[in-house]
């Protein structure tokens, strides 16, 4: 079955879903002078993040995500904001590695203020955004789908309307040949024998396993009560009682389809197919990891609603519940609380999803993306201890 | 409308799609059920007896076990069970 | 001669040298819309990573560092933002800061009607708080001043004494890599303003409720960014009083004019 796709094609063959002009800060205290740039050009987006060229246990991880971040298929160009750290070279062969071959890098002590740098950063940012409205999409396959699975401020209903509607959607995708990455490890605990059965072959499944038990290690090992956090008060107050159960609604959003690998965070999905990626809960975090992991268009099923989107990826909203949808319908893009109303079934909302995915990726935007909000959030390990 | 959700044949609650009441009778396909406490939207409700330390069943998986015996149309929530894989109690 | 400061008076916060309106997200998920609100009524807030899925002794160290922030001398008052499902409850967080100054006031997003609705409940209640506190003017009696020592400074035991010696209350941290731990930390310790030394690799940076004084250094990059500083140290002790004096009394140091606003929160432990 052809697909009614148009994506951009990127040299190295992966496909962009957006074309976006990405200012990344290479150092904290470049943030601010990110977002000016950002919110003063014509369109480029910028993320700010808290790393001030740190050289703690944390640097790999770090260095790691900006790299993948910074070379995700979505963006067209990548400007550089640095200060002249070694490893702000690392960063940017690493993403050059990964596929990014449009890019401007300006040096702050070359350029001597921020405010000169904010100036010369937005003339260069304009310019690419012009070369990139004239960029066209072209005939795109199924393929080109890479489809982050997400949830935030579960509700009982989570595990009931939105997220098996949305694993109706992943499946139908991953048959078509798309990818679909489901993630948060802290969400599967107590799931993951369930999604190892499903491996399509046992050393994925032991890997799947594998993962969770070294997130438990290190949750463990500080003696911390992992109940503190999931469910989180809001997941208890909407009903969901234990972690597995939390878990098995989680792990609904990837449908049933065979999971052909597991990613480390940040990780890219070498061939087409069902991927979970360790990452955290903290939803933006996995937004991170996500993006780094050259995820192109997330789903994202909430029962409280958030408005949290992503620079570089759309981010589709759907609800649990009709009441939220209807209370705060400008978080919302798709409501699957009609299942739990009787109104309409999982497979019919799962079309629904499949669609609104469709749409987006060729160019229908979220409210997220309409709302300008751009979350981004480096994903630590601080002090915790891995045995 | 229906009043609950459930998921799999296997199990042994469902989910209230609405707030219940004590004495409210739920009436479904082929299940006659006495709401035995005030149960808001969301939460569970018990579709069989449960034992003490019996499983609790949702999508036709455990989830965690009951820490006394739950009537049916009791609300199952953190006050009766809890989770098997962190959780103090030895099944 | 010691230096006198009109200030203004924070009630149980004490006397700032600034009059700032805090627009505080509990959560990272809140941030951009706490910027809309503090765009629109012109008060500050803060860009940060934290809120979601802390566990263990981060719950509290956040806990504590926001209230700290709510309870700096330089603040007016505090409208809170929160998403409404995060670890750090808003209610419980406005409930604390209530209990200790009146000027308090939250919003939670899942509960206003969303982003638009939040933004428009936010801004009213942010000159709500505004109208109800006018800060009136209060004598600063002890400026307390933070050193940020990123680098070695011959001059900072002189540095120390000279401000003593004007009347100034001192607290001297030393920052390992990079300043942002730091200024938490000094702030935690109700500084009204920061003398900060960033190490030579490290740019000048600020932080959203208290001015600091950068001091470059000769190093190629401080010479290079020497417009992003505010002293150089070779005439740090001959121009710091004059510096401080106008600073305090209201003069924009360079990292205020360009609002730089990530905060670092202290973590311990990984996120869930």
């Amino acid at each position: 079955m052809s697909s009614p796709l148009k994506a951009y094609k990127r040299a190295n063959g992966a496909w962009g879903l957006r074309n976006q002009v990405l200012i990344l800060p290479m150092h904290s205290a470049l943030s601010s002078t990110a977002r000016a740039i950002a919110d003063n050009s014509d369109g480029a987006v910028a993320i700010s993040h808290d790393w001030s060229g740190e050289k703690d246990s944390d640097l790999a991880r770090i260095l790691f995500t900006l790299s993948g971040y910074a070379s995700n298929p979505n963006i067209f160009a990548t400007v550089f904001l640095s200060i002249g750290n070694p490893e702000e070279e690392q960063i940017i062969k690493g993403a050059q590695a990964l596929g990014l071959t449009r890019f401007t890098n300006l040096l702050l002590p070359e350029i001597g203020s921020m405010e000169k740098l904010q100036q010369q950063a937005l003339t260069i940012a304009n310019g690419y955004v012009k070369e990139a409205s004239a960029e066209a999409r072209v005939d795109a396959p199924w393929s080109a789908i890479v489809l982050g699975l997400e949830c935030g401020g579960s509700d009982a209903l989570s595990g009931i309307t939105a997220n098996p509607a949305l694993g109706v959607a992943s499946d139908r995708l991953v048959e078509l040949g798309a990818s679909s990455v489901l993630g948060e490890t802290t969400e599967i605990l107590g799931a993951e024998h369930l999604l190892a059965a499903r491996a399509i072959d046992p050393a994925v499944g032991k890997k799947i396993v594998e993962m969770v038990a070294r997130y438990e290690d290190s949750i463990n090992y500080e003696g911390i009560d992992i109940r503190g956090a999931q469910p989180s008060r809001g997941n208890i107050e909407g009903g969901l009682s234990t972690l597995e159960e939390k878990s098995l609604g989680a792990a609904k959003k990837a449908g049933n389809a065979p999971f052909t690998g597991t990613l480390e965070f940040g990780e890219i999905p070498k061939v087409a197919g069902l991927y979970f990626m360790d990452t955290p809960g903290h939803d933006i975090e996995q937004l991170a990891g996500f993006g780094a992991g050259h995820i192109n268009v997330v789903v994202f099923t909430s029962g409280r609603g958030t408005p949290t989107g992503s620079a570089i990826m759309p981010t589709i909203k759907v609800s649990t519940n009709t009441p939220m949808y209807e209370s705060i319908p400008d978080l919302i893009d798709l409501d699957a609380g009609t299942i739990a109303d009787g109104i309409e079934t999982l497979a019919q909302v799962g079309d629904r999803i499949f669609n609104e995915i469709v749409q987006v990726a060729n160019g229908q935007l979220t409210k997220a993306e309409r709302g300008g909000h751009h979350e981004f959030a480096l994903s630590r390990m601080y002090k915790t201890v891995v045995k | 409308m229906r009043k609950v959700l459930i998921l799999d044949p296997r199990d042994n609650i469902a989910v209230c799609l609405a707030d219940l009441a004590e004495g409210d009778v739920i009436k479904q396909d082929d299940i006659t059920i006495t709401v035995k406490n005030k149960i808001p939207r969301g939460h569970k409700i018990a579709t069989s007896e449960i034992a003490k330390n019996d499983g609790i069943i949702k999508y036709g998986e455990r989830m965690g076990h009951a820490v006394a015996p739950i009537a049916i149309g009791e609300h199952v929530h953190v006050h009766n069970i809890l989770g098997d894989r962190l959780s103090a109690e030895q099944v | 001669m010691t230096i006198s400061i009109k200030g203004f008076d924070h009630g149980n916060r004490g006397a700032g040298i600034r009059n700032h309106q805090l627009i505080l997200p509990t959560v990272v998920c809140s941030t951009h819309v706490s910027r809309r609100i503090a765009t629109e009524v012109g008060a500050v807030t803060f860009a940060h990573q934290h809120g979601c899925g802390i566990i263990g002794d981060d719950v509290a160290g956040i806990d504590n560092f926001f209230v700290s922030l709510a309870d700096h001398p330089n603040v007016s008052s505090v409208l809170a933002v929160g998403l409404g499902c995060e670890t750090i409850q808003s209610q419980e967080l406005a409930a604390k800061l209530l209990s200790r100054n009146k000027s308090t006031q939250y919003r939670i997003i899942q509960e206003s009607g969303g982003v638009e609705g939040t933004v428009a409940a936010g801004v009213k209640a942010a000159h709500e708080l505004s109208q109800a506190f006018p800060s009136a003017p209060a004598a600063v009696a002890k400026l307390r001043v933070g050193l940020d020592l990123g680098r070695e400074v011959d001059s900072a035991a002189s540095l120390e004494q000279l401000l003593k010696d004007e009347g100034c209350e001192v607290v001297v941290a030393h920052s390992e890599a990079s300043s942002a731990e730091t200024f938490s930390k000094l702030s935690q310790e109700n500084v009204h303003v920061i003398i900060s030394f960033p190490s030579e690799s490290q740019p000048a940076s600020g932080f959203p409720l208290i001015p600091v004084i950068n001091v470059a250094s000769n190093g190629v990059l401080h010479q290079a960014i020497r417009g992003d500083f505010d002293i150089d140290e070779s005439t740090l002790l001959s121009g710091i009083v004059t510096l401080l004096t106008e600073v305090a009394a209201g003069s924009e140091t360079v990292a205020e004019k360009s609002k730089s606003g990530e905060i670092r929160a202290p973590r311990v432990v990984r996120s869930a």
